[in-house]
Parts: C-alpha cells; sequence; structure tokens
C-alpha cells in the first residue's frame, strides 16, 4: 500500500474530526464535492454537517473561522488555491494573528493554502505566499516536504492554539508517495536534515527540497558531499539547525520557490550572515523564482522557478569559491 | 408567538416599557457624558492616539445594547459608547482602554475604542470596516454546531462600512447559513468626511440587504422610543429563527470623525433637518412629557453619573502602564513556537 | 541586422576580472575575426581581446579604466545576416560538454532555449595572491588559533583566485602539527606582530661605504667617548633637522610630517630587541648625548625602559655591526619610515689619487631602509649621503 501527500492530508484532516468534535472544515467546493483537490474526498459523508461547503468568500471565511475559535471549535480552512487567500488576507493578518496579542484569547484556527507551481497552471494558481504571512506576527507557517510531514504537520497545526498557514505544495499533492503514515514525527518548529554532507549546505523547503536533493545527487559524482537541510516550518525558522549545518559545511545556499524580493530564503541568510559570519568561507547564496508572476507555457514556468539543475549549477558556483 | 415577545418586552407591561426607557436614558447620558470626559482628557494630554465618540447615535446603540442578553454575542463599533455599557461594559474598562491602564481588558496593547472581552461575547474590533461581522457569524455558527440555542450576535456598522467586501461577504454568508445575527448600520450621513451620495447609489441602504435575502428594517435614529421598538423586534426576530436581520438608523453624526475632526464639512442643512436633533435631547423630552422623570431626577442622575465616571478616571489614572521591560513579547500562545525575542 | 556580442574572455587561470585600459577600434569601425579590440589589463598581464567575427563595431558597453568579471558583455558588433549565419551565430549555440552553469530548458524544445538560474556572479576579490581573500570563516578560525594573514603566506589557496579556503587551510594546520612545535616567547611574537605589520609597505634599501678614520680619531680625544651608533644617530638627527620630510609618513593620501626629532636605537636583549629613544636628536651636542644614551642601554638590557624613553619616534638606527655584519636590510617599525643600518668597520684598501696608491682605511657600510611610498631612491640617497658626510665630519656632529 503507498500513500500520497494529498492523501496523507485528507487522512490527517478525517484523524482530526474523528478524534475531536471541535474540529471542522470550511471552503469552497469541499463538501460532497470533495474538494478541489480532492483533499476532502469523502469526508462530508463521513463526518456529517462538518464538512461545510463556503460561498466564494475568503474573507468571510477567514472570519468564521475566527469567530468559531473564539467559541472553543478548531475550524479549518481550505483556501481553493494560496493565490486566493490573499482575498481572505486582511482577516487573517489583521485578526486571527492579532486576536491573542490583544485579548489573550488563543486563536486555533488553521489555514489550508495549496500552494506552488504546477505546469501549465499560470500566474492565479501558483503562488508562494509563505513569506508574506511568515512576515505577520501571531502567526505559524508550516511548509510540508514530505507525505509524512503532511501528515503529522497537519495533525499538529490543528493541536497548536494559534492560527497556523499550512502550506501543501500542489505538485507534491499526487508526486510525492510514502509506504505508510508515520507514528512518529519531529515537532513543529524543528528542522530537518534531509541528506547530510561535508562540503554545502542547501536549505530548502517544501517542493524545493526535492530539487535541492536531486541536485545534491547531481553532484555526487564529481566528489561534492551536499547537506539538505529541510526547514519543515519557515516561521518559527529553526536557525539552530541550519547554523549547526553551515558550522560544518561553511557554504550556504538557500532556495525558495517564491519571488526573491525579501522572504525566507533572504531571512535565512540574514539570520546567518549576522549570527553565524564566521561560519560563512564564501558569500552565502540564494536561489528563488525570477521576480515576474508565475508564467503559464511550461518552458517559461521551468526557467521561473529554481529546478534541480539550477541549483546545481548555483552549488558549483558556491563550491568553485 | 414574535408578537408575544414584543408585547412582554415592550407594550404589554406598561411599568416594563417606562423601565426600559428610564435605563436607555440612563446609559445614553452615561455614555455622553463618558465621551465627553475621554474628549476632555485627550485635549488635555492625557490620552494618546485618538478619542471616538458617539455624540447623535446613544438611541440606536443602546438599543441593541440593551436588546440583547448577557450570553448574545456583541460587536459594537466605534460610535457605541451606549451600547457596551448596556451590554455590560464596566466604565473603568473604556476608560483603561483610553488610559492604556495595564489593568484594562487590552493592557496598553490595544487603545480607545479597540476594546473588547472575546470570551464573554463581547467583541474587539479591528479596524478594517466590515471585518467583525464574519467574526459574528463565526461565533453563532460554532454555537450551533455546540448544540447552544436561543443565542443572537450583534454587529454594528456605519453607511461607509456597507461598502466594504467585507459586509458583504459576511451579510450573504449569514443569510446562506441563516445565522441569528442582527446587522446595525447607523447611517450618520459621514464616512468619516465623505457623504452618502459618495458611499453608495441605492435609494436606501436596507436594499443591500434585500440582494441578501436578508429582513431589513429602518428606524428614526434619533428616537429612542423607536430604536428601542424597532431593534428589540429585529433581535427577536433574529432569536426566533427569521434568519439574519438588517436596521437601518437614519441619524447624524454630532461630531467629529474623531476628537481630532472639526466636522467643518457636515451640510448646516442636515444639521437642522430631522435627522440632525439630539437623540438625548429628544428622549428627555419624551421622559418628560410621560412624566415618568422631571428636573430634579435629571439633575440627581447627572450628579450620580459624574462621581462615578470621576471615580474611575482617578482610579485608572493610579493604576500602572504597560511596562517595555517587563511586556511578554510573544505575539502567539503556544511558548515554544515564538521565535526568540530579547 | 545580427548583433554579436564582444564578451570579456578568461584570460588565464584564476583570473575572475580585468580592467579596460584602451579601446583599439571605435564604434562603426569595420573590423576583421579575430582583430584586437580592447586592450585590457589582469594581475598578470595586459592582453587584448579580439573580434569574434567581421563586421562593425555598433557600440561598446564597457568603460575605460573599469574592471569588468569574465564572460560579461563589453560591447556589440553589428554583422551581416551571411556572416552570422555562416558563423553559426544565428542561432543559440548548443550547450557545450561541462557547461554547468547552463540549465536546459524542458526536453522535446530542441535545446534551443537556455536560461540562467538566478544567482549572480559572487564577490570575491580576485587578487594574485594567495591570501588575500580570508573568508569570515577562515578569520574566524585563524583568530581561533591566534594566526594572521602573514602565516598563510605558504599555503597554496585551491579556491577562486587562489584563495586559501578553509579546508585548504586546515590541511596546512594538520600538515604543521606533524613537526616540531615549541612556543614562541612573548617577545618574539610582540617582533614579529611589528614585523608582520611593517612589512605589509613597500620597503627599499639603499647603502654605501663610509670611511671611519675621522671618526676613531675624534673618539679618541672625546670624553665621554661616544660610539659609533650614537654618532650615526647623532649624524641622522641633524639630517632631519635640515629636512625631515624623508621622516614622514604616508596615511591615505596625506602625508604626516614628524614633530619633533626623535630617534630610536636598537639594542639587543635576551629573545628579541628593544629600542629606546632619544628625544630631540637635533638639539643636543653629541658630547651631551653620551651619557643618557649609555643609560638607556643598560636600562633596555635590564629591560627596564621607563615608558618615556619608548614609542613616539620617527626613525631608528641599527647598529648590525656589532655581530660582525657588513651588510643587512632592517625592517623599519611599523609606525616609521626610516631605519639607519651601520656594518662592521674594517680596514680596506682605498685609492688615494694624492698618492697615486691604495691606502689602508678603516671602512663601514651605512644602510637606509625606507618606505618607499614615502619617498624615493633618490631622496633615501641623498639623506644617507648626507649622514655619511657628517661621519666623515665628526667636528660638525
Amino acid at each position: 500500500m503507498s500513500i500520497t501527500y494529498l492523501e496523507a492530508i485528507r487522512e490527517a484532516q478525517a484523524h482530526a474530526l474523528r478524534d475531536d468534535p471541535r474540529v471542522f472544515i470550511y471552503g469552497q467546493d469541499i463538501g460532497a464535492f470533495g474538494g478541489a483537490f480532492k483533499a476532502t474526498k469523502n469526508l462530508a459523508k463521513e463526518f456529517p454537517g462538518r464538512v461545510i461547503d463556503a460561498p466564494i468568500s475568503e474573507d468571510a471565511m477567514v472570519g468564521l473561522a475566527v469567530g468559531a475559535a473564539i467559541e472553543g471549535m478548531r475550524p479549518i480552512i481550505e483556501m481553493q488555491f494560496a493565490d486566493f487567500s490573499t482575498v481572505g488576507f486582511n482577516q487573517i493578518v489583521n485578526q486571527a494573528a492579532t486576536l491573542f496579542w490583544r485579548t489573550q484569547v488563543p486563536c486555533p484556527i488553521t489555514v489550508r493554502l495549496p500552494f506552488g507551481g504546477t505546469s501549465g497552471s499560470g500566474p492565479f494558481h501558483s503562488q508562494s505566499l509563505e513569506t508574506i504571512y511568515a512576515h505577520y506576527p501571531g502567526l505559524v507557517v508550516l511548509t510540508p516536504a514530505t507525505v509524512e510531514d503532511a501528515y503529522s504537520m497537519l495533525l499538529e497545526a490543528v493541536a497548536i492554539d494559534d492560527p497556523v498557514i499550512f502550506c501543501e505544495h500542489k505538485y507534491l499533492y499526487y508526486h510525492l508517495k510514502a509506504e505508510k503514515l508515520p507514528s512518529e514525527a519531529l515537532p513543529v518548529g524543528k528542522a530537518r536534515i534531509a541528506r547530510e554532507g561535508r562540503d554545502m549546505t542547501i536549505v530548502a523547503y517544501s517542493a524545493m527540497v526535492h530539487e535541492a536533493l536531486e541536485a545534491a545527487a547531481e553532484l555526487v559524482p564529481e566528489g561534492w558531499e551536499i547537506e539538505v537541510v529541510d526547514l519543515r516550518s519557515v516561521k518559527p525558522l529553526d536557525t539552530d539547525t541550519v547554523m549547526a549545518s553551515v558550522a560544518r559545511t561553511g557554504r550556504l545556499l538557500c532556495v525558495g520557490e517564491a519571488w526573491p524580493w525579501g522572504g525566507v530564503t533572504a531571512e535565512v541568510i540574514a539570520r546567518v550572515a549576522s549570527e553565524g559570519f564566521g561560519l560563512l568561507d564564501v558569500p552565502p547564496q540564494r536561489l528563488n523564482a525570477k521576480d515576474t508572476p508565475v508564467p503559464y507555457h511550461p518552458n517559461l514556468w521551468t526557467a521561473h522557478r529554481p529546478t534541480a539543475h539550477a541549483v546545481a549549477a548555483a552549488a558549483r558556483k558556491l563550491l568553485r569559491l | 408567538m414574535l408578537q408575544t415577545v414584543l408585547d412582554a418586552d415592550f407594550v404589554g407591561d406598561a411599568t416594563s416599557f417606562r423601565d426600559t426607557h428610564l435605563t436607555a436614558y440612563r446609559f445614553m447620558l452615561l455614555a455622553r457624558m463618558l465621551d465627553d470626559k475621554c474628549a476632555g482628557l485627550y485635549r488635555a494630554g492625557k490620552i494618546h492616539g485618538g478619542v471616538f465618540i458617539g455624540r447623535g447615535q446613544e438611541a440606536l446603540s443602546v438599543a441593541i445594547g440593551l436588546a440583547l442578553k448577557k450570553t448574545d454575542v456583541f460587536a459594537p463599533l466605534i460610535r457605541d459608547t451606549a451600547g457596551r455599557l448596556a451590554f455590560g461594559e464596566p466604565v473603568v474598562d473604556a476608560v483603561r482602554t483610553y488610559l492604556g491602564s495595564v489593568l484594562g481588558p487590552m493592557r496598553g496593547r490595544d487603545g480607545n475604542v479597540h476594546r473588547g472581552r472575546p470570551k464573554e461575547g463581547y467583541l474587539p474590533m479591528v479596524s478594517h470596516l466590515g471585518a467583525m461581522i464574519s467574526v459574528v457569524n463565526g461565533m453563532l455558527f460554532a454555537r450551533r454546531m455546540k448544540g447552544v440555542t436561543g443565542t443572537v450576535g450583534a454587529a454594528c456598522i456605519g453607511d461607509g462600512g456597507t461598502a466594504t467586501g467585507s459586509f458583504h461577504e459576511a451579510l450573504n454568508q449569514a443569510a446562506i447559513e441563516k445565522l441569528p445575527l442582527v446587522l446595525i448600520v447607523a447611517n450618520n450621513h459621514y464616512a468619516y468626511s465623505t457623504p452618502n451620495d459618495r458611499e453608495f447609489a441605492c435609494r436606501n441602504l436596507t436594499d443591500k440587504a434585500a440582494g441578501y435575502g436578508v429582513e431589513s428594517h429602518s428606524v428614526d435614529g434619533t428616537d429612542l422610543s423607536a430604536c428601542l421598538k424597532i431593534v428589540g423586534d429585529a433581535v427577536a426576530r433574529a432569536r426566533a429563527g427569521r434568519g439574519p436581520q438588517m436596521v437601518v438608523a437614519t441619524l447624524l453624526r454630532l461630531c467629529g470623525h474623531g476628537e481630532h475632526d472639526d466636522a467643518s464639512y457636515i451640510d448646516p442643512k442636515l444639521k437642522a433637518s430631522p435627522a440632525g436633533r439630539d437623540c438625548l435631547k429628544v428622549a428627555e423630552e419624551h421622559l418628560l412629557r410621560q412624566k415618568w422623570a422631571d428636573a430634579a431626577a435629571f439633575a440627581a442622575l447627572r450628579g450620580e453619573i459624574v462621581r462615578e465616571i470621576e471615580e474611575a478616571v482617578a482610579q485608572v489614572q493610579r493604576e500602572p502602564a504597560p511596562d517595555p521591560f517587563t511586556e511578554d513579547w510573544r505575539a502567539i500562545s503556544t511558548g515554544h513556537l515564538n521565535e526568540g525575542h530579547e | 541586422m545580427p548583433s554579436i556580442p564582444i564578451i570579456m574572455p578568461q584570460l588565464g587561470e584564476s583570473i575572475a576580472e580585468a580592467n579596460i585600459i584602451n579601446f583599439l577600434v571605435q564604434p562603426g569601425d569595420t573590423v576583421e575575426a579575430d582583430q584586437d579590440l580592447i586592450e585590457v589589463e589582469t594581475n598578470k598581464a595586459n592582453m587584448n581581446v579580439t573580434s569574434p567575427c567581421r563586421g562593425r563595431i555598433e557600440k561598446f558597453t564597457a568603460q575605460l579604466n573599469e574592471s569588468y568579471a569574465v564572460g560579461v558583455v563589453l560591447g556589440h558588433i553589428e554583422v551581416t545576416t551571411e556572416e552570422a549565419s555562416r558563423l553559426g551565430f544565428d542561432v543559440p549555440a548548443p550547450a557545450k560538454t561541462g557547461d554547468t552553469d547552463r540549465i536546459s530548458a524542458p526536453d522535446g524544445n530542441g535545446g534551443r532555449n537556455r536560461v540562467q538560474p538566478t544567482v549572480r556572479g559572487l564577490p570575491v576579490p580576485a587578487n594574485a595572491a594567495g591570501a588575500s581573500y580570508l573568508s569570515p570563516r577562515l578569520k574566524a578560525r585563524m583568530d581561533e588559533l591566534g594566526l594572521h594573514a602573514a602565516d598563510l603566506a605558504g599555503v597554496a589557496g585551491s579556491g577562486a583566485a587562489g584563495r586559501v579556503t578553509v579546508e585548504d587551510f586546515e590541511r596546512f594546520i594538520a600538515h604543521l602539527e606533524k613537526q616540531k612545535i615549541t612556543p614562541a616567547s612573548f617577545m618574539r611574537v610582540a617582533v614579529a606582530d611589528a614585523m608582520r605589520r611593517s612589512w605589509t609597505r613597500p620597503l627599499a634599501h639603499v647603502g654605501l661605504p663610509v670611511c671611519l678614520d675621522p671618526l676613531f680619531a675624534f673618539r679618541k680625544v672625546t670624553r665621554p667617548k661616544p660610539g659609533p651608533a650614537l654618532c650615526g644617530l647623532r649624524a641622522l638627527a641633524i639630517a632631519l633637522a635640515e629636512n625631515s620630510a624623508p621622516a614622514g609618513r604616508l596615511v591615505g593620501n596625506k602625508i604626516v610630517h614628524p614633530s619633533s626629532i626623535d630617534i630610536a636605537f636598537a639594542v639587543e636583549a635576551e629573545a628579541g630587541v628593544l629600542v629606546p629613544v632619544i628625544r630631540h636628536a637635533d638639539k643636543r651636542s653629541l658630547k651631551d648625548l653620551v651619557v643618557p644614551y649609555d643609560e638607556l642601554v643598560e636600562l633596555a638590557r635590564q629591560r627596564k625602559l621607563p615608558p618615556d624613553a619608548t614609542g613616539g619616534s620617527i626613525a631608528t638606527v641599527t647598529n648590525f655591526g656589532t655581530f660582525g655584519l657588513t651588510w643587512a636590510t632592517p625592517i623599519p617599525l611599523p609606525e616609521q619610515s626610516l631605519v639607519l643600518g651601520i656594518g662592521a668597520a674594517r680596514r680596506t684598501p682605498s685609492w688615494d689619487a694624492g698618492k697615486s696608491q691604495f691606502v689602508p682605511v678603516m671602512e663601514a657600510n651605512l644602510t637606509l631602509s625606507f618606505d618607499h611610498r614615502v619617498i624615493d631612491g633618490g631622496a633615501a640617497g641623498r639623506l644617507l649621503m648626507r649622514i655619511a658626510d657628517l661621519i666623515k665630519h665628526p667636528e660638525q656632529l
């Protein structure tokens, strides 16, 4: 038996619904239809009245979740695409994210963002928005890269007493498979060494972890041992694990699918440069998508985002310094 | 059944009818005098930021505050001092929030009208207009899931706020879910300085509710009796399962947007129109006419309120302000998920 | 018409950039393939960038006296369609094997589209000297071990432009640890530190022999008796009082002139060298200086120099002749620009024009080491000549 990243997300939700009567899911087309990506397939039938179709009103969807959370519920909001969460942005960053700070009343909502590029999805169904959410205080931003993490981190997201932005990568939905669901997991807030190495650290998260791992494999015949750090959660950011890795390797490349200005990769480099300057043997580098909207055509799309080849090329540059 | 409810509350029992008016009047006067005190403290440099008062809107505001039960949900807006007090907010909460006392509900982290106690169903507004309505929806939605019945949620908004997307999304959402939401729209004719004709083009704001299949009601916002009746009616309908209700009150803001604003843009013709009447005076005259109160009673009430407010202000001014060195600078409740801040 | 870029070529192993020093053709000029277009200099040599094809210079985008990294476009050549087609410039070149900085467009596109990953050039200074760029990590590691850049002089760097990477450094350290190691004394480390700092400057040396017979004659009749080092010190002081410019220090684009003629002299003490100072050596006669000089020598040997007798001097005298040496190139102190050296005196034949024969004379070499940024050989030579002249006429001291 094997299970995909998407099925893991569905299973985690089923698990949460089963274990905790406070959990419900609210989103567009998620009821009988089972969601645009089928992340809630059959859940409405299995949990009547708790997997609820929402109107196309992202603002009101999140607002409702905040209200329900105040009442002690643990709502999961499914955004059909991360891109559309900008319509509900105000409620996420000004309502959900400020509630605890202002009133000491926690706001345990989980907002699922199917994000990231898939070929042919174009400018409005491909965005990576972890950066803008991580920018706001009061939010936890998770970016699972594996089937196991998709499952265990979503379960933990629902259990966390704070608003969680759960960034699930659409490309990984069907492309990533595991043998079975995990029985134990690293806690949220801890990064993972996805591959051990000696010569360089590549820090990545979500789908880019797989590009980084492929790049690392590509560099093996050339004699390089690349360490790959999977951030898992971008906020909080596990600076310690990153720093420890850079202390071993002296070289740092950060890879993100989001746009280059600011962002997670910039944050990692800023922290390493300011707190671990003496660990660096070469200037730290970052590799991001291009600073344009995400293009539609596959030729443009594969060039827009970092690929394993691009990661390997950037790594070679760093290794040659 | 609805009629029975209304009769019991407002018509059938003459004593109750009089008492409701007297109670309402007391909250209106308390709100007016508290607002004025805050404005005075602002002009004396005691209050940082801004002061936003509800002069001219007390009748409508007190009506919703009184119509709600303590177990209901209330999301007031910036001109709802009267409604907040009537819903049960102690005077000291308002003063503490304005003066930034660390003992207040917001502990200096948020100020002025941004105050509430969410766990008591009393929501602290964010500044983004319309954003509180869907939160009320969520609380009602959750209560229904939990099997809590007979509960109502009220959200207040102005003519300007009805132009936001949030307002429309939330009203539509409440209609779809048939939530016991009561939406109180105070059409005070100005969104900050922008007059009605630059905010909406429908004949009446009640038309907006019709578009979503929501029942709506108009009321003269300067007339306390009318407000008590219409708002009370709407709350009773919502409580009785008739789905969301919208009440649009016509009135005039008898002050600036905030105390920094001299409101010079308000049309003198509007001030002279029926909408420009001061609801507090109208209520006072009504009570005198009905012989439910006399000048001596009003004077005694004023004296009592002055003492209550002065006491609260004196107390709060002795209370500690927040200390940045001992402040808990964590925006997330889950301790270990906060990033380290020195 | 197609436009072909002129690219900064790879001008040698480990060269990352080159400076434009001359445009050999002008925009509008017709050029042949392989014709020299731009003269560039690297830190190793001057070379010419040549034309990739026949055509007309459309424009230069590079600026004179600016440096450009290898691979940067310096300008464009307009070529005819036929020429472009003949040279295959009309289609993007297929990827060369090992052209790892470029990645392929998606399959099925004939490899026509090439894209660069969005990683920029890395600003590592590309100087030829191996230890010229020290990364933060390397610096941190060196600090940890108390090492200086000079200690890396013998390490062959494997990084860009011969940079010493941390891996090179660790190999070097591992190699050292296989050899006999003794701790250096505090004094040794202090001298080493001063010399290392001084050595960051371009130091040059001039020297000449001087006849000491007049000086020896002078000493026989003078009490207390001045030594040759003190005579040299006094001569140097007089010469610098006449013109203090050679003792100035260059800081940035300014010369800092000495404020008083305070001259130091080297005294060998156990495991190092001390340099006591004679203040205002130009203002006191040689005779008056003998006693204080001897006292300072004694205090230095006992390592009991008072604080006001050290530091703040503008030049130093060292009498390496006491070791029997006739020639040396001493290094000035880091805060000084000059050091006067005096070699051992020896009897040597000297041609006497009056007698038309060689006569025996006592002669010693004088050396002057100087910061070539401050003065040139001529000025140094004139200063040394003046000193020699004073020593030959000791009554003037």
